[in-house]
């Protein structure tokens, strides 16, 4: 079936070791394209919806939308230009839900921001854009002739210093250590775009940006344009497995609203650069680093929690 | 004529106040972080020997050596042994280091330059290009810095502290300071001119300057003519300040007369260039103090001519 075809092309990318990378890079925003414009002919006829909007100085608005075809950002954009601006995820009937991915039924909609009283979703959904830009970005980094395949983007919690993306380079690339690591500063602005593809083990979200495409846990972030410091702190060799050497490259992001002093950002970008253990949300599992650690975890933990 | 249209480039303000979108526990933590790191850094260059320390060379006549930066604390007066009064003013040596070493070729070709820094302030404030030159030295970032003309006998490294016994009683120096800013003054305060007489069919002329120059012959104002404007504010030299007393346990020198500047501001300390002070200069602690050295000295360092409380006194 077309589906499961594409999602087998995706994912095989050890089949594909004879193509560049750019060809890779063209052939998997080509099969995107083609599964978009399969599930907007899910719709033939266009159907409207009931939208709520909820949130402060928002509630009980309702908006008319299209069904498969509007999107959580359409729908700001019947608000004002600061609704567009801000806004970084949505929330459909409680549920995370990616700016550009299309309502399929009347629902609620909530909008969030970072400046929000409880933006742990946010948050957290941000980390995880930044570490599909991560993956991004290290794709690009190395030249045509290098394979880099990307493992996975590890769900890591963002009281744990910096979002990290493992990888697998090039058997040629086994002793390359990182002599400089700079800044990736992706001026242009991105959308995501997520569509959801169906495969046999259930609904499986990818997300193109630019030219890149990914697959990923939870729901990204609207666009690129929302992160205004960005640092690719260190890349740590982490053990081996059947295709090479793995290797976890980490890094460290804020959004454009928070923009940090550069001393602050000196002291986050210090803390970004040790290796993230695969630590999860439970704060108490985190006693095993030292006590000056702790406070500089807290530090960003309460950085963050507005 | 085309008058030349200048190019705005709007652009949204991107730089904030560091504590903008922090919490309160988050600020002050980051404060408490900041304090700490720098008794760290400045216990940590507290023993010049551990370190690697380069050379230290004797005195030699002719050899120039590193002055401080201190802080004004105020004045205050100081008796003879044979009863005379003299007023004093106290220069608070905090947290001088020397930050960075100019070689010959990098300053001007004739000398070497050690640039010190004064008094410990916090990084929040400054931009980070000021804040470079402190990390690589590794040492907390000052508020004033300033540069020594240094022979080459008495280079130091960078980062390490320098103390107010680096100089000692009876010897005699020079400061240099802002002086307070008068603001726009009239030529009697800001040059001494002596002005016109207050009665006498005086007509509406007291404190001017009078007459500008000559006359017919040159028919002009020279250049450079003393007129009011602008007074203070700028820096100053007061030269061959003898030093009465040295505090070591609080680093304060004690300096005869008065000395430009506001309380509590930065001051520029150094060895007197009078030629007629060079003989009361000889043989001072060089290159600098060093605290870690085996010479013990006494809290008080007092000057021979000066009277201590408790003495017997000469009728």
């Amino acid at each position: 079936m077309n589906e499961c075809k594409c999602v087998a092309g995706l994912a095989s990318s050890a089949a594909a070791a004879c193509l560049s990378s750019a060809e890779l890079r063209s052939h998997r925003s080509a099969l995107f394209s083609k599964e978009q414009v399969r599930q907007r002919s899910l719709y033939p006829r266009t159907e409207k919806i009931e939208v709520m909007l909820q949130g402060p100085g928002l509630q009980g608005t309702l908006l008319v939308m299209n069904r498969g075809l509007s999107t959580p950002y359409s729908c700001t954009r019947h608000l004002t230009e600061w609704h567009v601006k801000s806004s970084a995820l949505a929330l459909v009937d409680g549920q995370p839900w990616h700016m550009h991915q299309p309502l399929i039924h009347s629902c609620d909609l909530t909008l969030l921001t970072f400046k929000d009283d409880d933006p742990q979703i946010a948050n957290q959904a941000y980390w995880r854009s930044c570490a599909a830009l991560l993956g991004h970005v290290l794709d690009e980094a190395f030249k045509d002739e290098f394979s880099v395949e990307l493992l996975k983007l590890p769900e890591v919690p963002v009281t744990a210093g910096a979002f990290c993306c493992d990888l697998v380079l090039d058997s040629r690339l086994d002793s390359w250590t990182p002599t400089e690591v700079r800044t990736a500063s992706s001026q242009t602005l991105l959308t995501f775009e997520e569509r959801a593809a169906q495969s046999q083990n259930g609904t499986v979200s990818l997300y193109r940006c630019g030219d890149h495409v990914t697959v990923s846990g939870g729901p990204l972030v609207a666009r690129t344009g929302l992160c205004s410091q960005y640092e690719v702190t260190s890349v740590h060799k982490v053990g081996e497995c059947e295709w090479g050497v793995l290797r976890r490259a980490q890094g460290l992001s804020l959004p454009l609203n928070l923009t940090a002093h550069h001393n602050v950002w000196k002291m986050l970008r210090k803390r970004a650069e040790r290796l993230v253990r695969n630590v999860f949300v439970c704060d108490n599992s985190v006693k095993q680093v030292k006590a000056r650690h702790c406070r500089q975890k807290h530090c960003f933990n309460a950085l963050v929690s507005f | 004529l085309h008058t030349p249209v200048i190019q705005c480039i709007r652009t949204h303000r991107t730089n904030t106040w560091w504590d903008e979108h922090l919490t309160e526990d988050n600020a002050s933590f980051l404060k408490k972080v900041v304090t700490e790191e720098y008794k760290q850094q400045t216990t940590d260059k507290l023993n010049p020997l551990k370190d690697e320390p380069w050379p230290r060379h004797e005195w030699v006549e002719g050899s120039r050596r590193v002055g401080l930066v201190a802080v004004k604390l105020g004045m205050m007066p100081v008796w003879t042994k044979s009863g005379e009064r003299h007023v004093v003013t106290m220069l608070q040596v905090q947290d001088c280091h020397v930050v960075k070493h100019l070689s010959k070729e990098e300053y001007e070709g004739h000398t070497a330059a050690l640039i010190v820094g004064g008094k410990n302030v916090s990084p929040f404030h400054r931009p980070e290009g000021y804040l470079e030159v402190f990390r690589n030295a590794g040492v907390p970032p000052k508020q004033k810095l300033t540069t020594f003309c240094v022979s080459d006998n008495a280079i130091i490294k960078p980062g390490t502290p320098l103390y107010a016994a680096h100089f000692r009683p009876g010897q005699y120096v020079d400061v240099t300071a802002k002086t307070i800013g008068k603001g726009f003054q009239g030529v009697m305060k800001r040059w001494g001119f002596k002005g016109q007489p207050a009665s006498h069919g005086q007509t509406k002329t007291h404190r001017r300057p009078g007459s500008l120059g000559p006359g017919g012959d040159p028919a002009k104002v020279f250049k450079g003519k003393k007129m009011p404007g602008r007074m203070g504010n700028i820096y100053d030299t007061t030269h061959g300040l003898k030093v009465w007393r040295v505090n070591t346990k609080y680093n304060i020198l004690y300096v005869n007369g008065s000395v430009p500047g506001h309380r509590n501001c930065l001051v520029k300390v150094r060895d007197s260039i009078l030629p007629t002070r060079l003989e009361n200069n000889k043989n001072p602690p060089f290159p600098t103090f060093f605290a870690d050295g085996d010479e013990e000295i006494p809290e008080d360092l007092y000057d021979q001519d000066m009277f201590q409380f408790g003495e017997p006194m000469a009728e």
